[in-house]
């Protein structure tokens, strides 16, 4: 029965932490070029609704996604406008971002409520997934955004920490007059940056309405783009350790519902807390350690020097 | 949190249609206003209301129908029925429980308009209420998943845990004992009325505890039946008969609100003077509620046992007869004990047989 619960946690923990995994890359990246978006939520949401848009007239879901990602970056990118060309307050004008994808979300894809799309095909791993634990469970039987996750999450890696680009973006998170000084051009690295995490973004919506719920709703991330951010904190900032984030925010959602299923005799009301629970404990447990893992030039706005 | 962004855009549209040159056309025989709290198009309790005022539409030739869409449960509301006043509206219907308190507000500055509030309990002289009685019409539905599942499990999923849900679920469970004593009904709380991707994943746990047909009382029923579908599993529907086209293979059945009726007979009182604010609560037999088409998979039998049992219910049979344990083993309503529809909205416990906690 023990073998169940697990089997059940896991396959939902990697179904709900696909989509906070690709959103906390997204803001991983972003906020290693010094920039904190908080408008994730609106740029998730902008993902969703135009990725499930795409889907619903093309018939394509791939394509829904591929859009999507795009709307995703542009999206990221009149964010940058206001916080890199504009130089304005970074928290405020993430906030506006928000609303203004909740906004044009709603405007994107109120002629697509209710509409039946085919969804993200699921594609069966031939011998994993006739395992007799594995046999009636999600497991190895996903959609190709969950199979391409974890390499997402290498592919930031290497760009943030292999390449001269990504040493750039770091530069320009920890101290941007220096990077300038060494011959970077820090407003475009960030702008470059915020693209990259916008695409992230897009794809971790349309995960949300092409694939997990092949829907589209108002609102429907309900807050998910702030535990990614929350996710950014705990993953100190680093693309591997977002992986571990995910799955344990996953799970934690997962974990309530199959308590649940299980006629487990805990209130629903307590086990609804969990999730936030944990939140809190993350940030007990790792607040100390913070101040030296996040770029030391996050939210500062980098006035230049023409 | 619902997007404001539209009622603006709303109000600004419908000033310009008022201002623009409306009145060269004939008066219509009534101007009926309706709010939404969602979208029309969710295969839910919205398409539902809409679908009973189309039907009214049609009934009475010269109606006019103004819609809003997403209007919140909050002071918002009474500035989009004031416009709708504005416009003409003699008949409005605030179609969503918190609408209730904002449209009372409205009601008493415009004691010449009226109002039928769904779900509330409150009556005034030109505010009245009505719904259909749901929870016993949940048993049939019970009959059908009890004959119907193989693994003798049955995922309910509960978006707030109120009474009146429970209500449903223990009358759901009631019918589904009475046709099948090995059944469970194993219920995932959501916290949420429309929480698409927990509904997704409440719906992935039940069926991976070994559910084989999932239901549901939830705004939509959309993503539960598709996940069903996706996953080889059966559904049954509620809200809107309208979603059993989200699943063409595993729809058993599913219980709706049929609006239409109660709706005409409305708007003909407002027409003829003889508005009569009430309390109304009707059933299956009375045309409010109704049972969905059967799905491909549903032997004739067992559709007979479910007929069968909305024609009891017809003749007064209330599953809510005494004596009823909870899944703990006591007695909670006593032999010779029958609760009414004053008592729907007082379950705080899970009938015998129901998987799951109440408090």
């Amino acid at each position: 029965m023990i073998a169940t619960l697990l089997r059940g946690v896991l396959a939902g923990a990697i179904l709900s932490g696909t989509l906070l995994l690709y959103a906390t890359l997204g803001e991983v990246i972003t906020e290693r070029a010094g920039i904190v978006n908080l408008g994730l939520e609106g740029i998730l949401l902008i993902g969703a609704a135009v990725a499930f848009a795409v889907a619903s007239v093309t018939g394509s879901a791939y394509l829904g996604v591929l859009v999507a990602a795009v709307a995703g970056g542009i999206a990221a990118l009149i964010f940058g406008y206001l916080v890199v060309s504009r130089k304005a307050n970074q928290l405020a004008s993430g906030l506006a971002m928000m609303f203004f994808g909740t906004g044009v979300s709603a405007l994107v894809g109120k002629s697509y409520v209710g509409a039946v799309i085919e969804g993200l095909p699921k594609i069966r791993v031939p011998w994993l997934s006739s395992l007799p634990w594995v046999r009636g469970s999600t497991l190895f039987n996903w959609d190709i955004l969950v199979y391409l996750a974890i390499p997402m999450a290498a592919l930031a890696w290497w760009l943030l920490f292999r390449t001269r680009w990504g040493l750039g973006v770091r530069a320009v998170g920890e101290n941007p007059i220096a990077a300038f000084a060494s011959g970077r051009r820090p407003q475009l690295l960030q702008y470059q940056a915020l693209f990259v995490g916008g695409l992230f973004g897009g794809v971790a919506g349309a995960h949300l309405s092409v694939s997990l719920t092949r829907t589209w709703n108002e609102g429907m991330t309900a807050g998910r783009g702030f535990i990614a951010i929350a996710l950014v904190i705990f993953s100190k900032w680093h693309p591997l350790r977002a992986i571990a984030g995910a799955l344990v925010f996953g799970g934690a959602e997962a974990l309530q519902l199959q308590l649940q299923a299980r006629g487990t005799q805990v209130s629903p009301f307590l086990l609804d807390m969990f999730p936030y629970l944990l939140t809190l404990a993350v940030l007990l447990a790792w607040g100390g350690a913070r101040r030296s893992a996040a770029p030391a030039g996050l939210g500062r706005t980098f006035v230049g020097i023409e | 949190m619902k997007n404001p962004n539209l009622i603006v855009v709303f109000l600004v549209l419908a000033a310009l249609v008022s201002l623009s040159p409306a009145y060269a056309q004939d008066k219509p025989a009534l101007i009926v206003g309706a709010i939404y709290i969602g979208s029309v198009n969710d295969y839910g309790y919205n398409r539902s209301m809409k679908d009973g005022l189309e039907e009214m539409k049609a009934n009475i030739p010269g109606l006019k129908l103004i819609e809003a869409e997403n209007v919140p449960e909050t002071a918002e509301c009474e500035r989009v029925m004031e416009n709708m006043i504005q416009q003409g509206a003699k008949l409005i219907f605030p179609t969503s429980f918190g609408h209730m308190d904002f449209a009372l507000n409205v009601a008493r500055r415009h004691r010449d308009v009226f109002f039928y509030h769904p779900g509330g309990y409150k009556v005034e002289q030109n505010f009245g209420n009505f719904y259909g009685k749901t929870q016993t019409a949940w048993f049939p539905i019970g009959i059908a998943a009890g004959r119907m599942t193989k693994t003798n499990k049955i995922g309910f999923v509960v978006g707030q845990p109120i009474g009146y849900a429970l209500g449903n679920v223990n009358a759901f469970q009631l019918g589904a004992r009475s046709v099948n004593p090995k059944v469970q009904t194993i219920v995932v709380v959501t916290n949420s009325w429309s929480d698409k991707a927990k509904e997704a994943a409440a719906a992935n746990a039940l069926l991976d505890q070994g559910c084989d047909i999932l239901t549901m009382h939830v705004d939509s029923p959309a993503v539960i039946i598709q996940a069903a579908e996706s996953r080889g599993a059966m559904s049954i529907g509620f809200q809107s008969i309208e979603s059993r086209r989200l699943a063409p293979k595993g729809w058993i059945t599913g219980l709706g609100f049929t609006w239409g009726k109660f709706m005409t007979e409305v708007a003909k009182s407002v027409i003829n003077g003889t508005f009569k604010p009430g309390f109304v609560r009707q059933g299956i037999d009375e045309g409010m509620m109704a049972v969905a088409p059967f799905g491909p998979s549903v032997p004739a039998d067992v559709q007979k046992q479910v007929l069968d049992a909305v024609d009891k219910l017809a003749k007064g049979f209330n599953p809510f007869t005494g004596p009823i344990k909870d899944n703990e083993g006591i007695v909670r309503i006593k032999e010779g004990e029958v609760w009414g529809n004053d008592k729907m909205g007082n379950f705080d416990w899970y009938a015998e047989g129901i998987v799951g906690k109440a408090k």
